[in-house]
């Protein structure tokens, strides 16, 4: 047996303008989410899905919690069916989304964590013990008996966490899972994560915050309008778009020497030049490229008597990698796979 | 008086844009119905008749009127409750109440434009009881101009008066559900809608006497059912805008504290 | 089946959580019901000195009788009410996200529509169900044929309203305007069914639409069997039809959730109308 969430060529297309149910015949119009998606998330480790707003990450989530039923393709966990085997796959799989109200305000954290538990049918001799666990994981047992509705938001989100792992989940399913966290409950819930994934969990995870997903994620897809357009570790996808260094300069004082010879060096290297001023009015210069100019840019204002006030190098990013990959997927003769 | 028209305008667009069906059909329904079951049971209960002691208590023989023009009476009093005293709590929950009270418009200006938009509306959707009422073969005898005007005038003052210290009641206790469902019952029990508040127990009456409300339907019979000239009604008419003025009296001098502690509480949420 | 218990228990005990000691459940269990009992009574008391009253209906002869008879209306109402208002909460459910966590689950979503009604029905009606009885005993008005009869009252108010509540709970669960469904399932529930007026007062067609709603012919075994000292033959005829509506509404309770969900799946929406 496979052990891993694995989809072939999966596809979803929401039909735009609805019939009824009671009408019978196609949708009327409709538009891709999700084209043609084939990803692996093992047990063991954090699986990463980037991609612009809209790309498709969430659709894709969604679809792997049973909660959306892919319009063709295949997707399995574990080998089970996620179509034919749902209720199977909903007792191994859970799934957490940052920034929503996942939880039962009327109700204490310790009884929304005993509600969902029976909702999963964990066992009872073990449920208690589960929510003390889950409770101390994530600090909220000093709240455990205490009404959500006195909870903050944090507090709140914290004890979603907890109900996302409520069914010792074989994979986890994290759709931005850190947004609105304050910096130091995120910093937990990624400890949190990375020791799942070394306990034998299987984790696909969505954020916004690159920093996250390079320090968690093992292996990333990135996508595009609902099509994969790379994956990798994340070092070799910052290295598989165009690699831009970006190197900033303010001079102290304008110097028309200083001008002919950077853009004359621009022109030597075939670097991106941009000339304007800088927020203290002074002459600034902007070059990209592959390699890093710094130096030999230094050097050529020192040398035709500019005088250096700032400089500034930008090296390559997982982001730039992202939006590059991401451009380039948006015109069809140009995808990168 | 810029404040008031100010916010009739506003109201009157966005009810334009979105008319609350859902409140429509809710305060409607339950006009027609009490207008049919009183309809049925007249017939079918009473045989087409009504108790000899009817009259002497109501000053009227016409069952079906009398219910009719409560019902009609009832069912505005709910709507201009909904839309006023419901304005400020309504606009708490859609986050402005703050932005409304950074501003320096007073209180007074702002309910009446709210009333005043209300009162446009809910006349327009009381023709819609009263033209089932007729349908269904209801017939109200032409009432006096002069003290007809009167009595829609008193009612209005009933309701707005009534209004203003349960709005205060809402956004304090951040709840209109359990508030204005109770506000219906009590008034539709004690101010004699659909039934003489005479039938009542003694105590039960005198408060329904404390409601600008219960004076309110005295005018408004009177000048529907019986015709009744001004001067016959000019009793009930004073005492119904004393009381309405004063609810509205003692409704803006809580207000601000009511609107204070809404604030406060919204901040510790 | 040990599982569907557990999410029954679990749903109850939410429910529990979220009504209970609540003041709503007062209000709309107890002190509205009581005065619109009011004034219904004082609204038909103006029609009950007629004359030959005594021959077109008997109830009205007596105004503890007439009491009693409205009274069973408003109890019997509220039952079914109570159930229209919690299938109305549950529908917020979808609004505020926590719906989704239900789906998620490998819970039966019979189950939890079931619970879900379960719960709401014992929160908001042993309260009313108290005064009920202590009113009933106190005021002397049953005539009951045999004390069995008791059993048959109840279980025709109770397993009738669940499976009305069940099916409430699918039926708002999907629907796009849950309001609007919860005011047409008030007023004209109560109109149709009988509460406040006796059948024989009705229209032909609205008797008619009236015995599509179970709440009719709940009614109807619980007056008969409580006031009118009916034998078990005396109400076969409602309880034949209460049990043929328990099972349409079941069934239609299982399709509404399979069609939602598969919706819900393909569109991503759980609105189904």
């Amino acid at each position: 047996m496979m052990r891993a969430i694995a989809t072939d060529d999966l596809r979803k297309t929401y039909p735009v303008v609805e019939r009824p149910w009671w009408k019978p015949g196609k949708p009327l119009r409709a538009a891709p989410a999700v084209d043609g998606l084939s990803l692996r998330i093992p047990a063991g480790q954090v699986t990463g899905l980037l991609g612009l707003n809209g790309a498709g990450k969430t659709t894709t989530i969604r679809m792997l919690a049973t909660l959306l039923r892919p319009t063709s393709g295949r997707a399995t966990v574990d080998d089970l069916d996620l179509v034919k085997d749902a209720r199977e796959v909903r007792r191994r799989i859970n799934m957490i989304a940052g920034g929503e109200r996942m939880v039962y305000t009327r109700l204490t954290g310790r009884e929304n964590l005993w509600y969902f538990g029976q909702l999963y049918d964990v066992p009872k001799a073990q449920l208690k013990a589960r929510i003390a666990e889950l409770l101390a994981l994530v600090g909220l047992e000093h709240a455990a008996d205490q009404r959500v509705e006195r909870y903050s938001k944090g507090m709140r989100q914290r004890l979603s966490i907890a109900r996302g792992l409520i069914n010792r989940p074989a994979y986890l399913l994290l759709d931005e899972p850190t947004l609105g966290l304050d910096a130091p409950i995120a910093r937990d819930l990624r400890a949190v994560v990375a020791d799942l994934a070394r306990d034998g969990v299987g984790v696909l995870l969505t954020s916004h915050y690159l920093a996250e997903v390079e320090q968690l994620c093992a292996d990333i897809y990135v996508i595009a309008a609902g099509r994969l357009v790379a994956q990798g570790t994340p070092a070799e996808l910052t290295t598989m778009a165009e690699r831009q260094h970006t190197v900033e300069v303010s001079l102290a004082a304008a110097v028309d020497d200083v001008d002919h010879a950077v853009e004359t060096l621009a022109m030597r290297t075939g670097a991106q030049i941009t000339t304007g001023v800088d927020d203290d009015l002074r002459p600034r210069y902007t070059l990209r490229h592959s390699a890093d100019l710094a130096g030999e840019l230094a050097t050529t204002i020192v040398t035709a008597g500019g005088a250096i006030a700032r400089l500034e190098v930008t090296p390559p990013t997982l982001e730039d990698a992202i939006i590059a990959l991401a451009d380039a997927a948006r015109q069809p003769s140009a995808v990168a796979s | 008086m810029v404040t008031a028209w100010a916010t009739l305008k506003r109201n009157w667009l966005v009810t334009r844009r979105a008319y609350p069906w859902s409140y429509f059909i809710g305060t409607l329904g339950p006009g027609i119905f009490t207008v049919v079951v009183a309809l049925l049971s007249y017939r079918a209960i009473g045989g087409g008749r009504v108790s000899a002691w009817f009259g002497a208590s109501s000053g009227t023989s016409d069952y079906l009127g009398y219910v009719t023009v409560g019902a009609a009476a009832l069912m505005f009093t709910t709507r201009m409750v909904l839309w006023v005293a419901k304005a400020q709590i309504t606009e708490q929950r859609e986050g402005t109440l703050e932005s409304q009270m950074l501003t320096p418009a007073m209180r007074l200006p702002y309910l009446l434009g709210v009333a005043a938009q209300a009162f446009i509306t809910s006349i327009l959707e009381l023709c819609c009881l009263l033209g089932t009422a007729l349908l269904l073969g209801v017939r109200l005898p032409v009432p006096d101009p002069v003290s007809f005007a009167a009595a829609i005038l008193a009612a209005f003052v009933a309701v707005f008066g009534l209004s203003i210290p349960i709005s205060a009641i809402m956004i304090s206790a951040g709840e209109a559900h359990i508030t204005q469902n109770t506000l219906f019952c009590v008034v539709g029990l004690l101010c004699g809608f659909t039934f003489p508040a005479a039938l009542l127990p003694a105590p039960l009456t005198f408060l329904g006497e404390l409601l600008p409300a219960t004076a309110a339907m005295r005018v408004l019979r009177a000048a529907t059912l019986h015709a009744a000239p001004i001067q016959q009604v000019t009793g009930d008419l004073l005492i119904c805008l004393a009381l309405g003025c004063l609810y509205a009296a003692v409704g803006l001098l809580v207000l601000p504290h009511a609107e204070r502690r809404a604030i406060t509480r919204g901040a510790s949420a | 089946m040990r599982h569907a218990l557990r999410v029954i228990g679990a749903e109850a005990f939410k429910q529990h959580r979220r009504m209970f000691g609540g003041p709503l459940v007062v209000f709309s269990m107890l002190i509205w019901p009581a005065l619109q009992l009011a004034i219904t009574y004082y609204t038909m008391l103006p029609l009950l000195e007629t004359p030959g009253i005594g021959e077109r209906w008997p109830v009205a002869a007596q105004p503890v009788r007439l009491l009693a008879f409205l009274a069973t209306g408003a109890f019997a109402y509220m039952f079914y009410f109570s159930l229209v208002q919690s299938a109305w909460h549950f529908s917020f459910e979808r609004i505020s996200g926590t719906m989704e966590l239900l789906f998620l689950s490998p819970a039966s979503r019979f189950a939890l529509v079931l619970a879900n009604g379960t719960g709401a029905l014992v929160q908001n009606t042993w309260l009313a169900g108290c005064f009920a009885v202590a009113a009933a005993t106190a005021s002397g008005s049953l005539h009951v044929a045999h004390p069995g009869m008791y059993a048959v009252a109840a279980l025709a108010l109770v397993i009738p309203a669940l499976a009305w509540g069940t099916f409430l709970n699918s039926l708002l669960l999907f629907s796009r305007d849950s309001a609007f469904l919860y005011t047409l399932l008030d007023d004209p529930l109560w109109f149709v069914a009988g509460v406040r007026l006796p059948l024989f007062a009705m229209p032909v067609v609205i008797k008619a639409i009236g015995l599509a709603f179970p709440l009719t012919s709940s009614l109807a075994v619980l007056r008969g069997a409580l006031l009118d000292a009916e034998p078990l033959s005396g109400v076969a005829g409602p309880l034949g039809l209460l049990g043929v509506l328990c099972l349409l509404l079941v069934a239609g309770t299982a399709t509404l959730l399979r069609i939602g969900e598969a919706r819900a799946q393909r569109t991503g929406s759980m609105q189904l109308y």
